[in-house]
């Protein structure tokens, strides 16, 4: 695994525990598109990255050339509104993917929110293998969640129409994505909670107080069972389908 | 003042908060037409959201607002409900796109409304178009109608900019505009308002009023000055009896003169200068470093409804009895009728009354009116592009005659206001606007007009 100094930096595949065959992700990611021989092509150019909390892979307004896939960790999309303010536009987990195309000005900037890893893809190379394998971008699209998808995500949480339900949409969103089972089969799931509440206010299109007020009363009303800084967790499928 | 501009004054201008006029609004917009342009907004648009509350306790005689006295507030719930119905109707439209940047309660008073009124409107947003803390809440008030605690429950509802309607601090004045507002009742508001954290308030002040004169209004002028407001707005006042009928209450032998009423700009303005204040546009005034005298020194300084303004947003939603909106291109006029804006929210649709779309002429006309307006300067081109021969030949004459008295400095394709001439920064617009621009050479130039 990376050590703190050779955070940010590129390093090359082939290390210590960081071999594509222990990737986490690589059935969800481009890789499982390729055959061995363009395998072997990738080992040798892509690039797994650590990044820093609060460290941007892609900057709003910035070229961006490569195609990233979230190895561990989490980001927040957001963009810079026309009167200045931030608007944050969605969060990235493992498995999913940010500048699906390659562009001269990156429409928003995609911010660490912990320390994580990317691989990154330049897309000149990703050109080169469509050659042999037509399609293969379009398939990467339409097996991952791409910014794309995060503004679909988006679009459907503002259309919500009470708060409770834009905080427990969104709570089940993420519990899709990197949710995990609580310890001791309570059937229970832990969903964490890697962004800040401004973060997740700011996303919802909530005030600050109305998000803590709503966590509470789904709290309160048993919606959600336990609640800290940086996880939730919520009642078994069961309990809250029929809820 | 220049001998010269002095024909100029009696000119009338239209304000040019927005191009068409509202004059020119017509029924040809439809609430389907303006569903149709709230479907196309982008899903993280900046929306600026205009609220008009049409309610007063009292009747000011000066007032040309779409206002009533009202003494019934049940009346008042039920226009609340409507505004909550209407900003349901409006999220469907949008369905989930468009961020508010600007929240902004007109009047009217709307502290007429109790806080926990106006709170239930703020949380309708809320839920409905989504707010967040940074989005930046704006209220008019009436300082008379401020009772205890009010000021700390509107900021608590997140209001950081209050803009009070001061007019004039002279008691004779407040006596003939029937508008009684004694100055430590202002002083007093903005002592709470300070002492409540807001760090934005404005005055709006009038000249042109009855009893007025360059001595009582320089004291007035003093005074506000002395409360130390971030902005300030100095407004002509426009008395048209005929039309307004409340201003016939106001006696034509108060009202000061024409030469007069430009001694009263002028020194509210040398005074607003040498008090430190920045001149944005031809009349607001801002503290260096206020958002507005920011936006103006940046260069980003926009014209609407509300005047100058530092909000960004293209898209501005107008919420309440004829409040406007305009998206993209199209102006939609609410009902002005209080009681058939409710009755159309209350039966689902769109309260639209009236509008106008522009056409692609008309946006090169208003880009190039809003930027002399707030710049001062501006290239002429793209308006004589779209004119035709007839109109082209009027707005060289008007500009022409405007160049030779000093009024604008007008080379090769480019126009600038002459320094000092801030009040005739309307009448000089109006030389962009082809319409404006033939009425007046057919009836005889500047000069001739009445």
């Amino acid at each position: 695994m990376a050590s703190k100094t050779c955070l940010g930096e590129q390093q090359r595949m082939g290390g210590p525990g960081v071999g594509c065959d222990l990737c986490e992700v690589r059935e969800r990611s481009i890789c499982s598109e390729l055959g061995p021989r363009e395998f072997t092509q990738v080992e040798k150019i892509m690039a797994r990255r650590a990044i820093a909390r609060n460290k941007a892979i892609m900057a709003e307004g910035e070229p961006n050339d490569s195609l990233y896939v979230i190895v561990d960790g989490s980001f927040r999309l957001s963009k810079i509104l026309e009167d200045g303010r931030r608007q944050v536009t969605g969060f990235l987990f493992k498995g999913d993917f940010a500048g699906v195309r390659s562009t001269g000005a990156s429409a928003y900037t995609a911010e660490a929110l912990e320390d994580s890893h990317v691989c990154n893809f330049p897309h000149r190379f990703l050109d080169e293998i469509s050659k042999d394998a037509p399609g293969v971008k379009d398939r990467l699209i339409a097996r991952g969640q791409t910014e794309y998808h995060k503004a679909q995500d988006h679009i459907v949480l503002l259309g919500k129409k009470t708060a409770e339900e834009r905080v427990i949409s969104f709570i089940d969103m993420i519990d899709r994505t990197i949710g995990v089972d609580e310890a001791g089969d309570t059937g229970r799931r832990v969903v964490p909670l890697p962004m800040s509440r401004q973060d997740i206010a700011d996303y919802l299109g909530l005030r600050l107080e109305t998000l803590s007020r709503t966590l509470a009363l789904l709290k309160k009303d048993g919606r959600i069972c336990d609640l800290s800084r940086s996880a939730v967790t919520i009642p078994a499928q069961a309990v809250r389908v029929s809820a | 003042m220049n001998p010269l501009w002095r024909k100029y004054f009696s000119q009338r201008a239209p304000r040019y908060t927005s191009y068409p006029s509202a004059l020119l609004f017509d029924s040809s917009v439809t609430p389907a037409a303006y569903t149709a342009k709230l479907s196309k907004i982008g899903l993280y648009q900046p929306l600026s959201l205009y609220f008009h509350v049409p309610f007063c306790r009292r009747q000011c005689w000066y007032c040309g607002c779409n206002m009533r006295v009202e003494n019934n507030y049940e009346r008042a719930l039920s226009y609340v409900d409507a505004l909550r119905g209407e900003i349901r109707l409006v999220a469907r439209g949008l369905g989930g796109r468009g961020r508010p940047q600007t929240i902004h309660f007109g009047g009217g008073t709307p502290n007429y409304l109790s806080a926990d009124d106006l709170a239930g409107v703020i949380e309708t947003v809320e839920l409905e178009l989504g707010l967040t803390d940074q989005t930046r809440l704006a209220i008019e008030i009436d300082p008379r109608e401020l009772k205890t605690g009010d000021v700390r429950r509107l900021v608590g509802l997140g209001f950081s900019r209050i803009s009070i309607g001061v007019q004039d601090f002279d008691p004779e004045v407040q006596a003939a505009i029937n508008r009684i507002q004694p100055f430590e009742l202002v002083e007093a508001a903005v002592a709470d308002m300070r002492t409540a954290g807001v760090a934005d308030i404005s005055f709006d002040l009038l000249y042109g009023l009855p009893k007025q004169t360059l001595s009582s209004f320089k004291e007035s002028i003093e005074k506000a000055i002395a409360l130390g407001p971030d902005r300030l707005s100095v407004f002509g006042y426009a008395h048209l009896p005929q039309s307004i009928k409340r201003q016939r209450l106001i006696r034509e032998e108060d009202l000061p003169g024409g030469e007069t009423r430009v001694d009263l700009a002028e020194a509210a303005d040398a005074m607003l200068i040498g008090a430190g204040y920045a001149r944005v546009g031809f009349d607001h005034y801002a503290r260096p470093g206020n958002s507005l005298a920011n936006a103006a020194a940046r260069r980003q300084l926009r014209r609407n409804f509300q005047g100058f303004t530092d909000d960004a947003a293209e898209a501005s939603i107008g919420f309440g009895a004829s409040a406007i909106s305009h998206v993209n291109g199209l102006y939609a006029q609410n009902a002005k009728a209080i009681d058939i804006y409710k009755n159309q929210v209350r039966s689902g649709i769109l309260p639209i009354e009236r509008g106008v779309e522009r056409t692609l002429r008309d946006e090169a006309i208003a880009h190039t009116i809003e930027e002399f307006l707030c710049t001062t300067e501006t290239d002429i081109g793209p308006v004589l592009a779209g004119a035709s021969a007839k109109e082209a030949e009027a707005i060289r004459q008007s500009l022409g005659e405007l160049a030779e008295d000093g009024v604008i400095e007008w080379r090769a394709g480019h126009i600038r206001l002459a320094d000092g001439a801030g009040l005739l920064a309307r009448v000089a617009a109006s030389a962009l606007d082809p319409l404006e621009a033939r009425n007046r050479v057919e009836a005889g130039r500047f000069s001739c007009a009445v």
